[in-house]
């Protein structure tokens, strides 16, 4: 392998889950490039991809509290993940305990704050529910936005705390002002203020970040659909108008009647255009399919980009959900070396171990069967 | 628990509400009161009625102490144009280990956090503003933990003494105390009240 490949280099080769869901425990090898996971449903396919997108992200891919991934009837949990990142090992342990503090471990160190380890191993989730980013309300689509950028810019994550929990308590502030009319509100002022810095930098990397990866999503969409479909992401934020400070002070009296902020980032939307048209509208499902791809497939692309190394790719149900001209497509791009390490799922057994010879890689076949994988 | 005596289950029970102090622990301590002197029980029980009766918030920083005014503010060597403000008397006893701080103090009783139902009406805010009208106080430090909330309340007081002639510092940022102040090393904590930095100013 040539020395620049090392240094593009992320996968994970051991994987050891004690009370993840519905494993009880398990220890797995992984190959570097792709990773098979056959099984019907229900046996726990997806929540392995879950496990590995938790020791990169410190979170599972589906939102669920801490609490709710703790094998049934189990105090604890524990992940542990060793990974190769250019030429150098990492080992990243994950603890949760009912009723106390969650902890992640570096190479035997504990992280002060989880959002120190976001970043170190980007990675990209491609499944089923990827459908709520259109389906859905703005704040998927922010959260995919933030997702994103969170892993490529320590900063940003940063802002976005501050902001988030500065936001927290001036919505709390309204409701005791409901109930207390008579307290002090220029306690206001000072949140507003607080609030205006981040949101001005939150503003700046969206506007950004969005320049180049709407290039990158539009070259991906054509290669996806090889055709010559316009498609647009349109950033929406009512700060691209005003300021977060004129906007507040405009607001103020809105807001203490409704008990909460109305104007801010937390209000941003990216809105999904085919040709002139709105994609949730006029998409048919199979637009709609390869229009989701591409979004992911252009995450994959810009967090290589700023990282310098190859995201680590979990592709759940993908083969149920595309068409055989689609996967076609995208596994010409996957053999293509434009990747690192991918896992995927499929309920077919046979075709995924096709799959795997017709991209011509080294992979490694798992059988999951009921928590347990053979 | 099944207790024999309803004298021992009240004294677990009484133990056991104490923060941090389980049933199994409780009854351990209440165990070896039993054990020891009658003597060695009535100056624990005195001690604690005594402080609970005794004790006073000092009507100048909110400190706490035996008499009306604390022996800190009573001090005449000590700097009262100099006021250290603090979240917590934990706070006032670790800054004081540290014996670099020669000024006085003022203790807020909390940061403001309306998520936690603390406005700035529940703190001692008010009476910081009144010593630093009537008084002839030059400095504050602000010695609060580096938290948003902390940040806050920081902005807030600065807002409310913006027109009065006196210099607001804080402690430099990014020393090594964990978000709270009571867990500061004495070195860390002495080097950091030296070390202070001017408070931006407040438009
Ligand atoms: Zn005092």
């Amino acid at each position: 392998m040539p020395q620049d490949q090392f240094l593009l280099m992320l996968a994970l080769q051991r994987l050891t889950l004690t009370n993840f869901k519905n494993y009880a425990s398990q220890s797995l090898e992984f190959s570097p490039r792709l990773n098979c996971l056959a099984g019907n449903n229900g046996m726990g396919k997806t929540n392995l991809l879950d496990a590995i997108y938790y020791l990169c992200m410190t979170k599972s891919h589906f939102n669920l509290p801490d609490t709710a991934i703790i094998r049934h009837n189990e105090g604890f949990l524990r992940l542990e993940g060793h990974f190769l990142r250019q030429e150098k090992k990492e080992k990243i342990v994950a603890k949760i305990q009912a009723r106390k503090l969650k902890e992640l471990e570096r190479n035997g160190v504990a992280y002060e704050k989880l959002s120190e380890h976001i970043g170190l191993l980007p990675v990209v989730f491609i499944g089923p529910d990827d459908n709520a980013l259109i389906t859905e309300g703005s704040e998927d689509r922010r959260r995919f936005l933030d997702n994103t950028l969170c892993q490529v810019d320590q900063q940003y994550m940063n802002e976005l705390i501050l902001y988030n929990k500065v936001l927290q308590q001036r919505n709390a502030l309204l409701k005791s002002l409901a109930d207390n009319p008579s307290a002090d509100s220029s306690l206001l002022d000072i949140y507003d203020d607080q609030l205006i810095d981040p949101a001005i930098y939150i503003v700046e990397q969206r506007v950004t970040f969005l320049q180049r990866f709407s290039a990158i999503f539009q070259s991906m969409h054509h290669y996806i659909t090889q055709r010559q479909e316009e498609v647009s992401l349109v950033y929406q934020s009512q700060l691209l108008e005003n300021d977060l400070g004129t906007l507040l002070a405009q607001n103020r009296q809105r807001d203490l009647y409704l008990q909460r902020t109305s104007a801010g980032i937390h209000k941003d939307d990216l809105v999904f255009n085919l040709g002139e048209h709105a994609l949730k509208k006029f998409g048919s499902q199979g637009q709609l399919k390869s229009f989701l791809l591409a979004l992911k497939l252009a995450q994959y692309e810009m967090l290589r980009q700023h990282k310098g190394l190859h995201p680590i790719l979990l592709l759940d149900d993908l083969f149920d959900k595309l068409d055989e001209q689609r996967v076609t497509h995208l596994l010409k791009l996957l053999s293509e070396g434009e990747f690192g390490q991918i896992f995927i799922t499929d309920t077919h057994q046979t075709r995924t171990e096709l799959i795997a010879k017709q991209l011509g890689v080294e992979y490694q076949q798992f059988v999951v069967k009921d928590g347990v994988i053979g | 628990m099944n207790f024999s005596s309803k004298l021992l289950e009240e004294a677990v029970n009484a133990f056991a509400s104490l923060p941090g102090i389980g049933k199994k622990t409780a009854l351990r301590l209440v165990l070896h009161l039993c054990k020891g002197e009658l003597e060695n029980s009535e100056t624990f029980a005195n001690a604690i009625l005594n402080m609970r009766r005794g004790i006073k918030s000092c009507s100048k920083c909110h400190n706490l102490s035996d008499e009306e005014v604390c022996v800190i503010c009573r001090d005449q060597r000590r700097e009262q144009g100099v006021i250290c403000v603090v979240e917590s008397i934990r706070d006032v006893m670790a800054i004081e280990d540290t014996g670099q701080f020669r000024g006085v103090y003022h203790v807020l009783g909390g940061v403001i956090s309306p998520l936690e139902g603390v406005g700035p009406g529940e703190l001692n805010i008010d009476s910081l503003v009144q010593r630093i009208q009537t008084g002839e106080v030059r400095e504050i430090i602000m010695a609060i933990s580096p938290t948003i909330e902390g940040e806050t309340t920081i902005f807030f007081i600065s807002k409310k003494l913006r027109d009065l002639p006196v210099q607001i510092s804080t402690i430099a940022r990014g020393v090594s105390f964990g978000g709270e102040l009571e867990y500061a090393d004495e070195l860390t904590l002495g080097r950091s009240i030296t070390a202070r930095v001017p408070y931006r100013n407040v438009d």
